[in-house]
């Protein structure tokens, strides 16, 4: 379970200036739950991500992570960017078992995980491939795929589907709707997609424009497993999307 | 550009054909013995290399030369990277680095002989700061740019600061530094020659500078054509090397090196 507590985050600009990144965040995630973060650029929405990963510190507020406060990044919080951030002098394999080994797992024990994991997400025969040599898709595959192996409890998902194509994109959205149903791990994921956010999520958490504020916290009422064809044509999908791109517009 | 058909490494060929052809004619007309053509020069190359004197004057050279790029690599490449990662580490050395920086580290060697000598010491610690600044400049651009997501990355596998720079910052900044290094034994191979000239006593700089006064010029001239295949020789093995080690990179990076 994530609580987030009053969280709100302040930059120094350039010149001097301080900048109100988010204000005043209050949330709380259920474990095995599937929160998507929504709002428009320059919400603070990764910065929320990132402050709950521990990669930054908030200003004011406190994050705990099954009732343990946050002070920094773990192997519990796994986190997946939308940069993919692989590391590019290893092999698809290598990058698969690296955090694994850094776990202190045997190397043959971590290859066998990183194989089965690499079959997960439809990339058998790539092992020995170079992340230069890999499609954006691809490579968020191996990216998704190396956060899995050291078996975080939560997902940070920072617009991971943000840098592909429509059907890069939607493919991997299927693809991960599968991964999650077999263990429901904790998801927090950050997007400017509704269609993406209501498709996967339990619940949308739309922000508003900078300061980033909660909105509005919308429940996503449809059943799971869900199938992208009959969900288009679900009365309530339809409602929940044209709902929440209406808030969205208001705040333009 | 159309490029040369058939045979590869055609290009460069025909250039030095052209370059000593150039050599030989300029010298046949101009006659002074200040510039004996090329046949000339080319022709005392052999005798040289049969010399164990000589050979014994090119070792010493290699190995000062080896030495103090080695050094200079050791040192300058964890410097560049801590202020490529640390504001404040960059803060301090800095202001250090803009100063040295215009100085020639040639112009240096008097004070040097003072303090060392004019032995080993000296001339190793002359290239060795040749080395340093270029590895130090592109280490510190290298490890200023390594991605902060995948730092973040190898944080949440619970990888700590230390273990960070040594197994994330140092190989993604891979490609740069040895960019840097490429340009540091190019460097070395100058401060080399130069300190050599300035103490002489051993190296291929020693043997260049005395048959200057004794009017050799030939071997003068052969002495600067075989510094000039040492400086090509170590640049292609050094590039291979580089090859070797970063194959792996984005041909962003590989691009920045410039040839091949």
């Amino acid at each position: 379970m994530i609580a987030i507590d009053a969280v709100s985050k302040e930059f120094e600009t350039k010149g001097g200036r301080r900048h109100l990144a988010i204000d005043d965040i209050g949330l709380a995630v259920a474990d095995g739950e599937f929160v998507s973060i929504l709002g428009p650029s320059g919400c603070g929405k990764s910065t929320l991500l990132y402050i709950v990963g521990g990669f930054v510190p908030p200003s004011r507020g406190s994050v705990t992570v099954g009732g343990k406060p946050v002070t920094g990044p773990g192997p519990d919080r796994g986190p997946v960017f939308q940069e993919f951030a692989l590391f590019p002098w290893k092999t698809v394999l290598g990058n698969v078992m690296y955090g694994l080994q850094q776990q202190g797992v045997g190397r043959t024990q971590a290859r066998e995980r990183a194989r089965a994991l690499l079959a997960m997400v439809h990339l058998e025969g790539y092992e020995s491939f170079y992340p230069k040599e890999l499609s954006g898709g691809m490579k968020q595959r191996v990216a998704i795929a190396r956060t899995l192996a050291y078996r975080p409890s939560i997902l940070l998902m920072d617009e991971p589907f943000g840098a592909l194509d429509a059907h890069t994109r939607t493919r991997l959205q299927n693809d991960l709707t599968e991964i999650w149903e077999r263990d429901r791990k904790t998801v927090l994921f950050v997007t400017h997609s509704v269609e993406e956010a209501v498709f996967l999520s339990d619940r949308v958490v739309v922000m508003t424009r900078s300061p980033g504020r909660i909105k509005e916290i919308v429940t996503i009422d449809l059943p799971r497993p869900r199938d992208r064809v009959t969900l288009l044509l679900e009365r309530r999908y339809q409602d929940h999307v044209v709902a929440i791109e209406r808030m969205m517009d208001a705040q333009e | 550009m159309t490029r040369l058909p058939g045979i590869p490494g055609l290009a460069p060929l025909v250039a030095f054909a052209g370059l000593l052809a150039g050599w030989e004619v300029a010298a046949r007309g101009i006659g002074i013995d200040g510039l004996p053509p090329a046949s000339r020069a080319l022709a005392e190359v052999p005798g040289i290399l049969a010399d164990p004197e000589s050979l014994i004057n090119i070792g010493a050279s290699l190995y000062r030369m080896a030495l103090g790029f080695a050094l200079g690599v050791a040192v300058a490449v964890p410097v560049g990277l801590m202020m490529g990662r640390s504001r404040h580490v960059a803060a301090f050395f800095n202001p250090l680095l803009m100063v040295i920086y215009p100085v020639p580290k040639a112009a240096l060697m008097p004070i040097i002989m003072l303090w060392l000598g004019v032995g080993d010491a000296s001339k190793t610690l002359v290239i060795f700061l040749g080395v340093s600044l270029p590895v130090v400049y592109h280490s510190y651009q290298g490890g200023r740019a390594v991605e902060e997501k995948m730092l973040w990355s190898a944080a949440a596998m619970g990888m700590g600061a230390p273990a960070r720079l040594l197994r994330i910052v140092l190989p993604a900044a891979l490609p740069e530094i040895l960019v840097g290094c490429r340009t540091g034994l190019v460097l070395a191979l100058i401060t080399m020659v130069t300190s050599e000239m300035i103490a002489r006593q051993s190296g291929v700089g020693n043997i260049l500078f005395n048959s200057l006064d004794m009017a050799q010029y030939d071997t003068v001239y052969a002495m600067i054509v075989i510094i000039g295949v040492l400086g090509l020789a170590l640049d292609a093995a050094f590039e291979r090397l580089r090859a070797a080690l970063v194959g792996w990179a984005e041909p962003s990076q590989a691009l920045m090196v410039g040839t091949t």
